[in-house]
């Protein structure tokens, strides 16, 4: 982990074996990555769900301004349809309204509370670093005076390196196991962590779906105008447009 | 032009007769002779010229029509318009007026009756191939231009007519026109030729007038047409070209449309009510408001279904590899690349596009609006005037014209306009319910689909919910456990072990100055100046000020319990040997540098030297008062409150041999027992 070069300070025997390290750092990076996609994805999850609500009032406003028109007040036939769009729309809005709090509840929350636990992993691979350091420094000292020649006060020196470094060692040792132990642990418990969200997230559009297919099923039926195929509509227009052009008081253009 | 003999003839032939008999009555019979003569010819020229005009206009129709296949069909439909009506009913008029040959005497009469009835008819199909008799001659312009085409053309038309001439397409073009203005003429030459007291003249007579009437209908139409067109384009100009179209004439004319209609608001002049229009523009109004403010929200609606399809949370990859997730990804890629966008084209398609053309439309009719109030204002101004002087120039009469032009053709089209633009709003808006309904059912198709493939798309949804709360419930409890588990890896341990012979210099200065005071040395100091000190890492030293004589807070005057002096205040941490409040309590010290989320808060262990704790009155202390109580070295005490009343944490409140009161907390201390590096005791 720390790639500074060989200086003074630095211990000549290699107190970390390499394959714990790359274990660690294995199992680290693999965190790390789902720390990023669970941030990101909650993100966007919620940007998403301002966006569908966005759309759901945007439908409301249609019918909202149509039915404050005064050729409501004229048109009997018109103000029919209107209030029957508006009642339609209104109902939308609600049950859009109830997907998006069931989505916040089952999987946003879900999504942040999991990111809520990296902070401290990250503070702990932190002070696992730390101590690292430390050991290194420590043992690195105790290699120093074990080449010296070995006088009174060389001896003396030794002894107390000794005994500065063994509660360290034992610290950083300590800190790698349990990181070493709880990391895959965690990572491991996403897979059940995330299914109901997930299953959660596709029920709840089902239901929404389903709300939408009859309400607006059962509005066609009732304006009296059976689906017809897109080629159709498309002639229907052309020909309002071409009513319209025949008239002398438009303009052709 | 009915033919006349010359001036000469007549006058002397007259003479000629009264002079040698000298009785009227022979005169008159000649003449009445002559007249017959002279109506009989004119009907042969009726009918021989309506037969030899259907004979045009049919070779025109199919032969010369059909030939012409290089030109485009609508090139082709504005060219010769309506002749096929045109066609069918001079069949029809000839075949009747043909009849009436038949019948000698009455022959006259009946060809007036039959005028009478054609004139609706004849006056319906030639106004509107009038009408666009200015844009076909538009199109023979452009066509002339083409020496090629042109050339075409005009071989085309030699070999089928050749009397059609050098001007070709122009000259078959006008047949029409001519033959219905011809007819008037016609009929009054009959009329002129018939006598006044025939049964026969009164028919005829109105006949020629109606035929009279058609022309004028027809010149009246088209003159409105080009009104319309002239007013309805909405050119858009550049600022230069506005400019010049303002004139000294424009600029009059505006001002005194101002000056009118002030007039009008200030009561002067009597405002020219027409409820009739009013209530007209008044609904047309409210249609534009409705049709501008769908195509706004619209375009809304449009905007925020393109921004909700930007956000892709099936992207992101959490390496799961089964299960609702994948379940889910599939479902939702499958929606954005296909249901949603199928969607969003079918809405622009079906409802953006004509709302955009509907809106278009209202482009028209609201400038002819505007313009109509203003010929109006220019109306009003020239009635004033005609009351006041009695004549109004040709430029007064045109805007009179104009108005009246402007506001019949509203009158006439407006209300048609209103209901064509609400039937299409309708349709428009039924054609958003369909959408919706049709979106609604294609993501259920395939969501029913991954809906079965869940494990419990059996459950219903109260059950499920229940199920899914309970399940995150218990998850959230995991995961807090993960959390602390990693904040259990404490920081390094900061304080060194003591140095030997150390104790006995913390104790007195802990004496002498109480625990709040220590620091240790977290790395050497090499002092610099004089009043510097150089220590080891490690070293306890007791705070005396935290500012030097200068007021620099980075240095710190300190005792070592021998010296005194300046060491950098980065350079010494906190030192405890005594527990703080905290500490007592049990609860959580906040660290410094990490931050926690979840609501509970989680109980930290102690950052610095773990201890256990156990409360041991260090020096004797003898209570001066009621509120303290006294107490030996070495003996155990209980802390209850780790500061006195007034939150002072150098005295706390202890209990002791049964009995409670205030001792100094520098008097008390832990004995440290050694825990391992890096974990909290178990609770």
């Amino acid at each position: 982990m720390s790639r500074i070069p060989f200086k003074i300070g630095q211990p000549k025997k290699q107190i970390v074996p390499k394959t714990v390290e790359r274990d660690f750092e294995r199992e680290y990076g693999k965190l790390q990555q789902l720390e990023e996609q669970t941030k990101r994805l909650q993100k966007d999850m919620r940007k998403s769900t301002d966006a569908d609500l966005a759309m759901s009032k945007s439908a409301v406003k249609i019918s909202l301004d149509l039915l404050s028109n005064p050729l409501c007040e004229q048109d009997q036939d018109f103000l029919n349809m209107v209030t029957a769009l508006d009642t339609a729309m209104k109902r939308m809005d609600a049950f859009n309204q109830e997907k998006v709090n069931q989505i916040q509840k089952t999987v946003i929350e879900p999504l942040k509370k999991f990111g809520s636990v990296f902070p401290s992993l990250n503070m702990a691979v932190k002070r696992r670093e730390q101590a690292l350091q430390d050991y290194r420094r420590l043992q690195a000292k105790v290699e120093k005076y074990e080449e010296k020649e070995k006088t009174g006060p060389v001896l003396a020196k030794l002894h107390q390196a000794r005994e500065e470094l063994r509660p360290v060692r034992d610290d950083f040792e300590a800190k790698n196991k349990q990181l070493l132990d709880e990391m895959p642990r965690f990572y491991n418990s996403r897979l059940d962590y995330f299914q109901p969200s997930f299953e959660s997230l596709i029920r709840a559009q089902v239901v929404y779906y389903s709300e939408m297919h009859k309400i607006f099923g059962d509005l066609t039926q009732q304006l009296d105008q059976p689906g017809c195929p897109d080629e159709q509509r498309e002639r229907e227009n052309e020909a309002r447009l071409s009513e319209l052009r025949a008239l002398s008081i438009v303009a052709d253009d | 032009m009915p033919q006349k003999e010359p001036a000469d003839m007549t006058s002397h032939g007259d003479d000629a007769l009264s002079s040698r008999t000298g009785a009227p009555g022979g005169d008159d019979r000649l003449s009445e002779d002559r007249s017959l003569l002279q109506q009989r010819l004119a009907v042969r020229e009726l009918l021989d010229t309506e037969v030899s005009y259907l004979h045009v206009l049919q070779l025109c129709a199919s032969d010369i029509r059909s030939r012409l296949q290089q030109l485009p069909q609508g090139d082709l439909d504005v060219l010769f318009s309506n002749i096929d009506d045109i066609i069918k009913v001079n069949s029809r008029l000839l075949h009747d007026l043909q009849e009436t040959a038949s019948r000698e005497e009455e022959q006259v009469q009946l060809i007036g009756n039959t005028f009478l009835e054609f004139q609706e008819e004849l006056e319906q199909v030639y106004k509107v191939y009038c009408a666009s008799y200015e844009q076909a001659l538009l199109l023979v312009e452009t066509y002339r231009k083409e020496p090629e085409l042109q050339r075409e053309i005009q071989g085309i038309i030699e070999a089928v007519l050749p009397q059609a001439g050098p001007s070709g397409l122009s000259f078959l073009l006008v047949i029409p026109l001519q033959r219905i203005t011809k007819y008037p003429l016609l009929l009054q030459k009959i009329l002129e030729n018939t006598l006044p007291d025939a049964s026969a003249y009164a028919v005829l007579q109105r006949a020629t007038s109606a035929l009279q009437d058609v022309v004028t209908n027809i010149n009246e139409y088209k003159r409105r047409k080009e009104v319309a067109s002239k007013y309805t384009k909405v050119e858009p100009l550049s600022l230069r070209e506005r400019l010049a179209r303002i004139n000294t004439h424009t600029l009059s004319k505006k001002t005194t449309r101002l000056s009118q209609l002030l007039k009008q608001e200030a009561g002067l002049v009597p405002r020219t009510e027409d409820k009739e229009f009013d209530d007209l523009e008044e609904k047309f109004h409210w249609v534009s408001l409705c049709v501008t403010e769908l195509k706004s929200n619209v375009a809304a609606y449009l905007d925020n279904l393109e921004a909700f399809l930007r956000f892709r949370p099936q992207d992101y990859n959490l390496e799961i590899p089964g299960g609702p997730v994948v379940q889910y990804c599939y479902l939702a890629r499958d929606l954005q690349l296909q249901a949603f966008p199928e969607f969003k084209q079918q809405l622009e398609a079906q409802v953006w596009q004509p709302l955009c053309s509907l809106a278009k439309a209202l482009a028209g009719p609201q400038n002819l609006i505007k313009k109509r109030l203003d010929k109006l204002l220019d109306f009003e101004r020239v009635e004033e005037k005609l009351l006041e002087v009695g004549s109004m120039t040709y430029e007064e009469e045109a805007a009179r014209h104009t108005y009246q032009a402007l506001n019949s053709l509203l009158v006439a089209e407006l209300p048609q306009f209103n209901q064509l633009a609400m039937r299409w709003l309708s349709q428009i808006l039924c054609a958003f319910v369909t959408l919706q309904r049709d979106l609604a059912k294609q993501v259920l198709q395939r969501a029913e689909d991954s809906l079965a493939q869940l494990p419990h798309h059996h459950l219903s949804e109260p059950a499920f919910r229940k199920l899914v709360e309970d399940a995150l419930g218990q998850t959230s409890h995991q995961l807090h456990a993960f959390q602390e588990n990693f904040e259990k890896v404490l920081p390094p341990p900061t304080t060194q072990p003591l140095l030997p012979g150390a104790e006995r210099q913390v104790q007195a200065l802990l004496s002498r100055y109480g625990p709040g005071k220590l620091y240790q040395v977290t790395s050497n100091i090499s002092g610099a100046g004089t009043l510097d000190l150089t220590l080891p890492r490690g070293h306890i030293v007791a705070l005396l000020q935290n500012k030097d004589t200068k007021g620099n807070s980075s240095r710190w005057l300190v005792d070592t319990g021998g010296h005194r002096g300046y060491v950098p205040a980065g350079k010494l941490e906190v030192y405890h040997v005594v527990p703080t409040e905290e500490e007592l309590r049990g609860q959580a010290r906040p660290h410094k540098d990490s931050q926690h989320q979840t609501p509970e808060p989680t109980s930290a262990p102690v950052p610095s030297v773990p201890t256990v704790t156990q409360v041991v009155a260090v020096y004797p202390f003898v209570a001066r008062s009621s509120h303290e109580v006294s107490l030996q070295a070495g003996q155990r005490v209980t802390v209850l409150e780790a500061h006195d009343k007034k939150g002072n944490p150098e005295w706390s409140l202890v209990e002791v041999n049964g009995q409670r009161g205030y001792v100094p907390s520098s008097f008390l201390a832990r004995a440290p027992s050694p825990a391992p590096w890096g974990w909290s005791l178990p609770s």
